[in-house]
């Protein structure tokens, strides 16, 4: 699988890359890389020193880490670029041909090449890992992709063999009307654009914001609309790619290379550090209720209304309780006494396993995290009857305006500013300022802590109780 | 096989990598849906506690009939077999669950068959109150425990929609709950129109085999090959692209559309909702009678003026019909359209008529269900344990006509077939008939006969097509 060569420092990377496989490396107009874009269908075959190697991935990981941070964060998709086109800059430049004069192109490419091979690699190893790597590979090369230019992603795409089917003239004004009704730009300067004619599964995406005029099963789409074309192709060659690179991981057995490996994924972000949200000692739930965010306080409130929550409502308090520090003992008695109505055998059929899996102790025995805002705000969005979620997205604006006056918030103001954030989508802004305004953080600038943007209801929780904690230090320091 | 790799495919939205990816988690969060608190078919009678016991054996046993003389095994299984004998993958592979019968919910789950007669002697055996199907596996499901969890991985399934009453509790007023009426039927009817429509012109999907889930919804099964082959995410975008209505309780109004566009799609849903509303909506629903139904419909509209003007209006004539009130809705959003300089508020208050009826009659679905392959799903032709009505197939054609006061249910059939036992005598010569042909049972296994037979037909015609091709090779 992997050969020593004459010098200690070197290693050739093909062999370890693809499951054996060896690939011509081609050659277009005398450079081998003549487009920035790449599909990374090629490994490379040279041999590289063991420095380069790792400053190399350690590199490409900056990058990549830092696009996920943007994207966790809810950055505007400007902001991204911009945060982006800092970090790649700094770690790994990547310039278009138009300025192959000024900066050595072919070896910002071949850096890129070969950094994205290690990590293919090092990243291949769990389905979990694979995931990541292609999420903010696929991101990377969405962003890279809107930057270049029009003529050469062109090219690079003629390069790869992406080619369609195109529509005639007649065919497309038979169907003029229908597309333009689903509001996508079909015409340049007057002239219909190229339209081409697809599987609807190739464009996942334009399905499913309804953005493509469908018929029989085909998707039809303009040539303004190639990026998800693009973006489809792309992810489904890396994904097909990362299983058969974790194929021959099993077989790569080498003592200089796996502990590489092993110290470019331990670099694999603080996800996992899962245990302690918490700065809570004594977890009773009810005495914290004061330090709730709105989503949690709303569904206490129904909970002890109505003894009862829905399947995504029990999840979301469920994982709460859990980053509070509650043990699935304390959970389950929580649970118990809360669904008073339901009976011992329908409680254990029906609940208690849940409450035991969101805890790793039933089924597949994963570890659940407690639920960041961006999970509440995106996923499970609630159905008709269900009211987990945000409450700054979910709730109209006459019925977040009664809950507000209802938790306190009476100054009109204040409740114009949050609605108005809301109305904005900038909810977790709104949330931040719901948590301002109601600690009291708005007029007075001499409290210790100020949180930025609210990133998960745990930590609304933990800086709500800090805060009290602090003041009552304070007041005790000024008696 | 194919496109399994799609499912790594994440989106960039999509933070968490890992959550409920998780079979128990989503069994649970079907099998909770319906709510228990009403009285079991099996138990009988719960007030009457002495004879309680006998009553629950006799609906067991009724099932029991229901399962041996009546139950379509061998279409079933060719069914979802996708062929005729002999059994293979699809079948083979299949993962099936049973509920027990018994006052608990116990599950058997991760059960496969290898063949018609196996199937058939496990139901007869355990005679479940229920059955789900699942996924096909790559392996077969009831080697689990002998199996590399990565070696059991879901390959294929139909493209599953569910359809429930449930989620019309807001606005219904005939009736609430598990109960349903000939009036609320129609707001299925409808959305089962629309949804059928969707799926075969804008998907160009044939094979769609709709039923009535036994009590107050109905499913479809989406059959073609290339249903069956869809990942995750495929999935997810289907259910996306034919989800309209958006919003939990707390957001009053639904449905939000683009200004001046409807997408074609809409255009088809907007024309088929036009024939109905007047009828369901403002007819039999009224939803525009009193001052808290009609509230609901106001909150939808983008204008504090016209609301109030309305509202003022309606509270000195609240008598008035709602088909009335429906038009002096109407004819105030057109007078204010036209007053109005703001482009922006015109588009908004254009499009706000379509909005409302949208909200009212398209098809609320449970998106769950259709975006995981693995959820499993209540099987056509077993019987709802709370009403004891077979899960019938419903002709979409027909849908409008399909009355769910009177499907067959374990006990009529049973004195159906005792009935014409008792009053018929076979004469020499005379072609023996099935059971099920002497019930009112009868249409429903010949349409699920005729669905099987043709989408059967076209498999065959595909492998016919490939042997010819790799004969000329």
């Amino acid at each position: 699988m992997y050969s020593n060569t004459d010098t200690n420092n070197k290693r050739t990377l093909a062999s370890s890359t693809v499951g054996g496989e060896r690939y011509e490396v081609k050659r277009h107009h005398g450079t081998k890389y003549p487009h920035l874009l790449n599909f990374y269908s090629v490994p490379p075959t040279e041999e590289i020193t063991i420095d380069e190697f790792e400053s190399f991935a350690f590199d490409r990981l900056q990058v990549l880490k830092a696009l996920e941070g943007a994207i966790l964060r809810n950055k505007s998709e400007d902001d991204v670029k911009k945060y982006l086109e800092e970090t790649s800059n700094k770690w790994l430049p990547l310039h278009s041909n138009e300025s192959s004069k000024a900066y050595l192109v072919q070896e910002e490419r071949r850096k890129d090449h070969i950094s994205h091979f290690i990590l293919r690699l090092a990243y291949s190893r769990t389905e979990e890992l694979r995931n990541w790597f292609l999420k903010y590979e696929c991101a990377l090369f969405k962003l890279r992709f809107l930057r270049e230019n029009p003529t050469e992603k062109q090219a690079f795409l003629n390069d790869e063999n992406m080619r369609w089917k195109s529509l005639n003239q007649a065919e497309k004004k038979l169907m003029k009307e229908e597309l333009n009704a689903c509001s996508i730009p079909i015409t340049t300067d007057g002239e219909f654009c190229d339209l081409f004619e697809i599987d609807f599964e190739k464009v996942p995406d334009l399905v499913a914001r309804r953005a493509v005029y469908l018929k029989e099963g085909k998707a039809y789409v303009p040539v303004t609309q190639q990026l998800s074309l693009v973006m489809y192709e792309f992810r489904q060659r890396l994904a097909k790619a990362l299983e058969l690179a974790s194929k021959s991981f099993i077989t790569l057995r080498n003592e200089r290379i796996m502990p590489m490996l092993d110290e470019i994924i331990k670099q694999y972000d603080g996800r996992t550090q899962t245990s302690n949200y918490s700065v809570i000692n004594n977890p009773i739930a009810d005495n914290l209720v004061d330090h709730f965010p709105l989503c949690m306080q709303h569904l206490y409130q129904n909970l002890c209304e109505n003894h009862h929550l829905k399947h995504y409502a029990r999840i979301q308090f469920n994982l709460f309780l859990k980053g509070i520090g509650l043990t699935v003992e304390e959970s389950l008695a929580f649970w118990k006494k809360s669904f008073s109505k339901v009976d011992e055998d329908k409680f254990q059929r029906d609940y208690a396993y849940n409450i035991r899996h969101n805890y790793g102790v039933e089924g597949k025995r994963q570890d659940y995290k407690p639920l960041n805002c961006m999970s509440l705000i995106t996923k499970h969005r609630p159905n008709s009857g269900e009211i987990h979620g945000c409450p700054f997205r979910e709730f109209s604006q006459p019925n977040l305006k009664a809950k507000l006056v209802q938790m306190g918030v009476r100054n009109d103001e204040h409740i114009r500013e949050i609605l108005n954030l809301a109305e904005e989508e900038h909810y977790q802004v709104a949330c931040t300022k719901y948590f301002e305004i109601t600690k009291g953080l708005l007029d007075k600038n001499n409290d210790s802590i100020i949180i930025e943007t609210i990133e998960h209801p745990n930590e609304y929780l933990n800086a709500s109780v800090l805060l009290e904690k602090n003041r009552k230090k304070m007041s005790n320091k000024d008696k | 096989m194919a496109n399994f790799l799609g499912e790594s495919y994440m989106d960039i939205d999509d933070p968490e990598v890992h959550e409920d990816n998780d079979v128990d988690m989503i069994i649970e969060s079907s099998s909770n849906k319906e709510d228990d608190k009403e009285r079991n078919f099996w138990k009988g009678s719960t007030n009457a506690k002495p004879d309680k016991f006998e009553i629950e054996e006799g609906s067991l046993e009724l099932l029991r009939v229901f399962y041996k003389r009546f139950f379509p095994y061998k279409t079933y299984c060719y069914w979802l077999n996708y062929s005729i004998d002999p059994m293979d993958k699809p079948f083979q592979n299949r993962e099936f669950n049973f509920v027990k019968p018994g006052d608990d919910e116990v599950y058997m789950r991760y059960l496969s068959f290898d063949t018609i007669e196996e199937f058939k002697n496990e139901v007869l055996r355990v005679c479940p109150k229920k059955i789900d199907i699942g996924a096909v596996f790559t392996a077969k499901p009831k080697e689990k425990k002998s199996l590399k969890l990565s070696a059991l991985k879901p390959v294929e399934k139909e493209l599953i929609f569910d359809i429930d009453m449930n989620d019309y509790d807001e606005f219904r007023t005939c009736c609430s709950g598990a109960t349903i009426c000939e009036k609320c039927w129609q707001l299925i009817a409808v959305a089962i129109k629309i949804l059928d429509s969707a799926l075969r012109e804008d998907f160009g999907f044939k094979y769609l085999l709709w039923v009535y889930s036994g009590r107050r919804g109905v499913h479809c099964w989406v059959c073609d090959e290339r249903a069956r082959k869809l990942s995750d995410d495929e999935r997810k975008s289907i259910a996306s692209y034919l989800g309209v209505i958006k919003g939990g309780a707390q957001q009053n109004k639904k449905v939000h559309l683009y200004k001046n566009s409807l997408h074609p799609s809409l255009t088809r849903a907007h024309k088929i909702i036009e024939e109905y509303f007047e009828r369901v909506i403002l007819e039999d629903q009224e939803v525009l009678k009193d001052e808290r139904e009609w509230t609901k419909v106001l909150e939808c509209i983008p204008d504090d003026g016209v609301r109030r003007r309305l509202d003022d209006d309606w509270r000195k004539n609240s008598s008035r019909h709602s088909t009335e009130k429906w038009d002096n809705l109407l004819a105030e959003l057109e007078s204010s359209t036209k007053m109005t300089k703001n482009q922006k508020k015109a588009d908004s208050l254009r499009v706000c008529k379509i909005e409302i009826m949208l909200q009212y009659l398209y098809p609320r679905l449970d998106e769950a269900v259709s975006t995981k392959m693995i959820h499993l799903l209540k099987s056509p032709f077993c019987v709802h344990p709370s009403t004891g009505r077979v899960c019938v197939p419903i002709i979409p054609e027909e849908c409008e006509n399909f009355n769910p006061m009177v499907v067959p249910t374990i006990s009529s059939l049973y004195n159906e077939i005792n009935d014409y036992d008792r009053s018929h005598v076979k004469n020499d010569g005379e072609r023996s008939l099935h059971d099920y042909e002497k019930t009112s049972l009868s249409p429903y296994i010949k349409y699920f006969d005729k669905f099987v037979q043709s989408i059967l037909k076209e498999t065959l015609a595909k492998n016919k097509a490939a042997m010819q091709m790799s004969m000329e090779f």
